[in-house]
């Protein structure tokens, strides 16, 4: 394979403000609304290189979109919807598409903080890594092997992280501190296939394969002492991350419903620039089933970063004691369509590799993080740093309270194993003293830091834009891969 | 593009095309049951990424149906990547039978692992594409991986 030739960006795109571009609705007939991209210069040539703008341009296309289609500095092209993208669609006259949700729905990040100081583990955390990668099954399929029946998954899909309350996995405190309270009451269980729950089994609990990891941290910098107050976390101390989404479950969820989608556009008069976007009006038949299955597949991916982060805790606390407990800092989502309102609409926002960052005043901000804003978990390239920043109120205004997920891919999976190869990469993480645990060689380069764009970069831009502000920075001391 | 990760049967090909995110493939084959048969086979070739796993000897029955043939094209995948997900069993042997005008019939045999294989997730819809050129079909999908 060879990389993209760099080319003229598709679009003729307008300045703003230095964070901001648009390309004006009359880019295209099929434009129904401008479409605005967050990013400076360098962002802005990299996201031009690849299909990102056209499908960006392609969402603006669909019935019911709001006010602007937005890219976040991150975005890159995926499959009709661009990775990064943001597009609201109006509950009364609008579409939901499964597409700008994505295969992994609620595919996010969670974050734990310790009160361990980082230069105290030491060592050990070659053997806390080593126990981590035994206690959470990663890479693809089933592995996991806690024992739930058919009616179990229907908890689980009902009732995501709250059903595992009574089995002990969870506490109060973590429902409090997880979006939504880990758990969508829209969620209809009914509309998960046969197959969607066939693919479940055994998967609870587990990490699976491609960009997902568990990450031990350290707090390297505070940017902001006051929101970094209110979140637990403290210079030098220990974090874990943890990324990872629905599985299987989500990916058939998915593919069922693009393909039902697929179907029925045509008797609701719908024509898309591209198969992918398929979809159907929220108030149809068709869209609630979505909807439903949707909030089930995101129930399920809270309940399973919980599990996750319980077999985390199991770790720390044989390593450490009640010294190593991890308590949780927020869990966000980042592949998810929610009904939000903004400008006086009830509208649906399909957030695709993007996170949601209300600010202080929202009410649907955690009680103890209200006057700070929303944690939002911005995890980098593996290797590289991750960043936890606080929504902003304007955030509503500027990109339907929404910003990045991640670094973004800049590389394909074969641009990056020609330019190293897995053992050139863990070689490179040891040499920086990061434990790296990972059962594919190949699978490691595909994720080498040089496939992704500059996180500090696609952070400033965030920060400057306004969308969210800085907050500490959090650097890898291990990682088990998926 | 130059592409790698090929692979070539009874003048059928398959090729991988370039995608930052994602794997797009690129299918040719002299009839549209060649091109679901080498759809087959290039998917098994990026399930195993060169694992062998164990033989089975029996061939399985595979049907799928679809609105049209660039959609069957997609589901085809799809239900490959559920079996192999649930039955942890990766066809790299096919006998296609088109038994209407988007729908096929296969006979397919291949290998079992102990555990799902990685990578392909999903076959999308996003930018597909299945045309005639000098006298063979060719098609491209995008795979979620």
């Amino acid at each position: 394979m060879s990389d993209p030739t760099p080319q003229a960006p598709p679009y003729r795109a307008e300045p703003l403000t230095p964070w901001l571009r648009e390309i004006p609705a009359a880019a295209e007939p099929h434009m129904r609304v401008p479409a605005r991209i967050f990013a400076d210069e360098i962002l802005w040539r990299q996201i031009a290189a690849d299909q990102s703008l056209t499908q960006l341009v392609n969402t603006a296309a669909l019935p019911g979109v709001s006010r602007c289609v937005y890219a976040m500095p991150d975005v890159h092209e995926g499959y009709g919807f661009p990775v990064g993208g943001v597009a609201a669609m109006r509950v009364a006259d609008g579409v939901i598409s499964p597409g700008g949700v994505g295969y992994d729905i609620n595919c996010g990040v969670r974050l734990l903080a310790s009160d361990l100081d980082a230069g105290a583990i030491g060592s050990r955390i070659e053997s806390v890594v080593h126990d981590l990668s035994r206690s959470i099954p990663a890479g693809p399929g089933r592995q996991r092997q806690i024992a739930f029946t058919d009616a179990d998954l229907d908890d689980v899909l009902r009732s995501g992280s709250r059903c595992l309350l009574e089995r002990g996995l969870a506490s109060a405190d973590d429902l409090a501190l997880t979006e939504s309270g880990g758990h969508l009451g829209a969620a209809d269980p009914a509309q998960v296939s046969a197959k969607a729950r066939a693919r479940a089994h055994g998967q609870l609990g587990t990490i699976g394969s491609g960009n997902h990891f568990v990450e031990v941290q350290r707090v390297e910098e505070i940017l902001d002492p006051a929101a970094a107050e209110a979140y637990g976390l403290r210079k030098d101390r220990v974090t874990v991350l943890i990324h990872t989404g629905s599985r299987g479950l989500g990916h058939q969820v998915c593919t069922d419903f693009v393909r039902r989608m697929d179907a029925v556009m045509a008797r609701f008069g719908i024509v898309v620039p591209d198969r992918q976007l398929a979809c159907a009006p929220f108030r149809s038949p068709e869209g609630a089933a979505y909807f439903g299955a949707m909030c089930a597949a995101a129930n399920f991916a809270w309940a399973n970063r919980q599990t996750i982060a319980h077999a985390a805790r199991g770790v720390f606390r044989r390593a450490f004691g009640e010294a190593g407990a991890l308590r949780l800092v927020y869990d966000v989502a980042h592949n998810i369509a929610k009904v939000e309102r903004y400008d006086g609409e009830e509208l649906c926002v399909h957030r695709k590799g993007a996170t949601r960052a209300f600010g202080p005043a929202n009410p649907e901000t955690p009680a103890v993080y209200r006057g700070v804003g929303q944690p939002v978990l911005i995890p980098g390239s593996m290797g590289t740093a991750s960043w936890v920043l606080a929504g902003n109120d304007a955030a509503a205004a500027l990109s339907f309270a929404s910003t990045c997920h991640g670094a973004g891919r800049a590389l394909s999976r074969g641009a990056a194993k020609r330019l190293r190869t897995g053992r050139d990469v863990r070689r490179e993480l040891e040499a920086r003293g990061i434990v790296v645990r990972c059962p594919s060689g190949s699978e490691l380069a595909e994720e080498a830091p040089q496939a992704y764009k500059d996180v500090e970069r696609v952070v400033e831009v965030v920060h400057q834009a306004g969308l969210a502000r800085k907050v500490a920075r959090l650097t890898p001391l291990g990682v088990v891969k998926g | 593009m130059p592409a790698s990760g090929g692979g070539s049967s009874a003048g059928a090909t398959h090729e991988l095309v370039e995608h930052v995110a994602e794997v797009r493939v690129r299918l040719r084959a002299p009839s549209y049951a060649g091109l679901v048969a080498e759809a087959g086979r290039a998917l098994g070739a990026l399930a195993l990424r060169g694992r062998a796993g164990r033989a089975r000897p029996e061939w399985r029955e595979v049907e799928v149906s679809s609105a049209d043939r660039a959609a069957l094209l997609v589901d085809w995948i799809n239900e490959l990547v559920f079996l192999a997900e649930r039955d942890l069993w990766v066809p790299t042997e096919f006998q296609v039978e088109c038994t209407g005008p988007a729908a096929v019939r296969a006979r397919a045999r291949g290998v079992e692992l102990d555990e799902a294989p990685a990578l392909v997730k999903a076959a999308t819809f996003d930018r597909l594409t299945l045309q005639e050129r000098d006298g063979m079909l060719e098609a491209e999908v995008t795979l979620d991986v």
